[in-house]
């Protein structure tokens, strides 16, 4: 049998005093692409943020890699270095003077304390070869605070290849970006995914992606609605019964399989 | 204004030697947990904290105690009360802060009111005092310094990770609580000791002023903390100095210094930006 890297079982989460995830249970096979889709206060970003210690948990259990989630979000410091998240927008980014090297110098580094000249060479050459990756070269030396929308994001995709990871959640990787960007984006993850071997799930607005790129589609308002392939999970009874009656398939358009 | 005393005069004088080291290792300090500070939006933190101070020197006053030993209990009772008050209501933390301070500022002109014969007692209290710097104060900076130095030097990747995104730190594995709740301590602990020379009502500015001008600067880190604490401690050192030859009060004196300081790096930088645009 496959070890999953995910699994959660009965998931619940509050906040605020309010159930925002219900009893939520699904499991994430290995470098699948698994979308999470739903209308906005779904619980899409609260799931996330609960699968990785940010938000607290009220019952249920989350397995990454195998290991346990702690009951205050902890887990080994070897498990967590092949986790990576990726927030919508990065809250101080740009006014926090720091250079786009050395932010993403801070996605190499374990947690805990550290002393000023551990691990010089070896964080310099990874974050070399993970702007190369991301085609972030030419940035390396700017200021995270000038960056375009476009350019952070690549920029946190970075700071996501800097080490070897295998579980990757993105929450609406694509916010922000016009459609040429979010394509591009797009392709950029598509190819890291295949060649880096990870397993992702990434809230998604964006349908007509996630028809073409997705493996797998969860269908979230509140609880888990639907799941399965992308052609199951997005037709249209699927999707009335998350988004509502009243739903209407803007932008829908098919187009042939995912990218070779 | 008294006549200018020779700079080599004054600086022979121990209570003077020793009002300019606490000024160096004060500034630097503030530059340094002012650089983390400001971003992480707790400027109104050490303004509201410095107030409120008045309220524990004014009970040190009354119960005839040493200021600096009631001040630091006071500062982290303040630090960890606050944090849990802004944590657990869901009113804004600066209006949350602004109750708290004017309701310890009105205890403390209440008692100090009370108190006879320190009419002359509170201006220094408000304004600072360079002649209050006992050698005892010297010795608890200088373990500040190193305590609050080591804690960043190890921990500041971490800090960097809170104050750019917590819930990107969060996911890295940084316990953002905990770091959240020291911070807030070591910035109470380091206002407390700056307060004797540079008064409760000016010493938010040696927490800000610095960390600004060095923002606008810089677009490193490591540059940035670096001018931050430089910005810092060369105002404190020459505001004291100037405070000292020409008989001012000690705390204007330094924040003035630091604030032309940022407007000299605002006119820099204006003028850099001028030239490449």
């Amino acid at each position: 049998m496959v070890e999953m890297v995910l699994a959660v079982s009965d998931l619940s989460v509050r906040r605020e005093g309010v159930t925002v995830v219900d009893d939520v249970s699904f499991e994430l096979a290995p470098e699948t692409d698994t979308a999470l889709v739903g209308p906005n206060g779904a619980g899409k970003s609260s799931l996330l943020q609960a699968l990785i210690g940010i938000l607290p948990r009220r019952s249920g259990e989350v397995r990454v890699l195998g290991a346990r989630l702690g009951p205050r979000g902890q887990l080994p410091a070897a498990i967590r270095q092949q986790v990576a998240y990726l927030p919508q927008t990065l809250a101080l980014g740009g006014r926090f003077p720091v250079s786009v090297a050395e932010f993403v110098g801070l996605g190499w580094d374990p947690p805990g304390p550290s002393l000023p000249w551990t691990g010089g060479r070896a964080r310099r050459s990874a974050v070399a070869a993970a702007l190369a990756k991301t085609g972030c070269a030419d940035l390396a030396d700017r200021a995270l605070s000038e960056l375009s929308t476009g350019q952070l994001k690549r920029v946190l995709l970075s700071f996501c290849v800097v080490r070897p990871r295998r579980l990757l959640l993105l929450d609406e990787a694509q916010a922000g970006l016009d459609p040429l960007a979010a394509e591009q984006f797009h392709q950029l993850l598509y190819q890291l995914h295949r060649s880096e071997g990870w397993t992702i799930l990434q809230v998604s607005h964006d349908l007509d992606m996630v028809r073409r790129t997705s493996d797998r589609v969860l269908c979230l308002n509140r609880s888990l609605r639907c799941s399965g392939s992308p052609d199951h999970a997005l037709s249209a009874a699927e999707l009335e019964r998350v988004y509502g009656r009243d739903w209407v398939p803007y932008r829908h358009h098919h187009a042939p399989g995912p990218p070779a | 204004m008294s006549t200018a005393v020779p700079v080599a005069e004054l600086l022979a004088l121990p209570f003077l030697q020793r009002a300019l080291l606490a000024g160096l290792l004060t500034g630097a300090l503030g530059g340094v947990l002012g650089s983390f500070a400001v971003l992480r939006q707790l400027s109104f933190f050490s303004d509201a904290l410095g107030h409120s101070a008045l309220l524990g020197l004014s009970l040190g006053i009354v119960l005839g105690l040493d200021p600096t030993l009631v001040l630091i209990p006071f500062a982290v009772l303040f630090a960890l009360g606050v944090h849990r008050l802004v944590r657990s209501s869901r009113l804004p933390a600066d209006a949350l802060l602004n109750i708290v301070y004017s309701s310890s500022l009105a205890l403390a002109v209440l008692t100090l009111s009370r108190a006879r014969g320190l009419q002359g007692g509170i201006e220094r209290l408000l304004f600072g005092d360079i002649l209050g710097v006992t050698s005892h104060d010297l010795q608890l900076i200088l373990g500040l310094l190193v305590l609050a130095g080591s804690y960043l030097l190890l921990t500041r990747r971490s800090q960097i990770l809170l104050t750019i995104d917590e819930p990107l730190a969060v996911s890295r594995g940084v316990d953002a609580d905990r770091h959240r709740l020291a911070f807030v301590v070591l910035l109470a602990v380091v206002v407390a000791v700056s307060i004797k020379a540079v008064g409760v009502l000016l010493i938010s500015a040696f927490v800000v002023i610095p960390a600004c001008a060095a923002r606008l600067a810089c677009g490193r880190f490591g540059a940035y903390v670096a001018l931050a604490a430089a910005l810092g401690a060369g105002g404190a050192v020459l505001g004291l100095l100037l405070s000292a030859v020409f008989d001012l009060p000690s705390g204007p004196s330094v924040v003035l210094v630091q604030a032309l300081g940022f407007l000299l790096v605002l006119a820099l930088e204006a003028g850099r930006n001028a030239l490449a645009g």
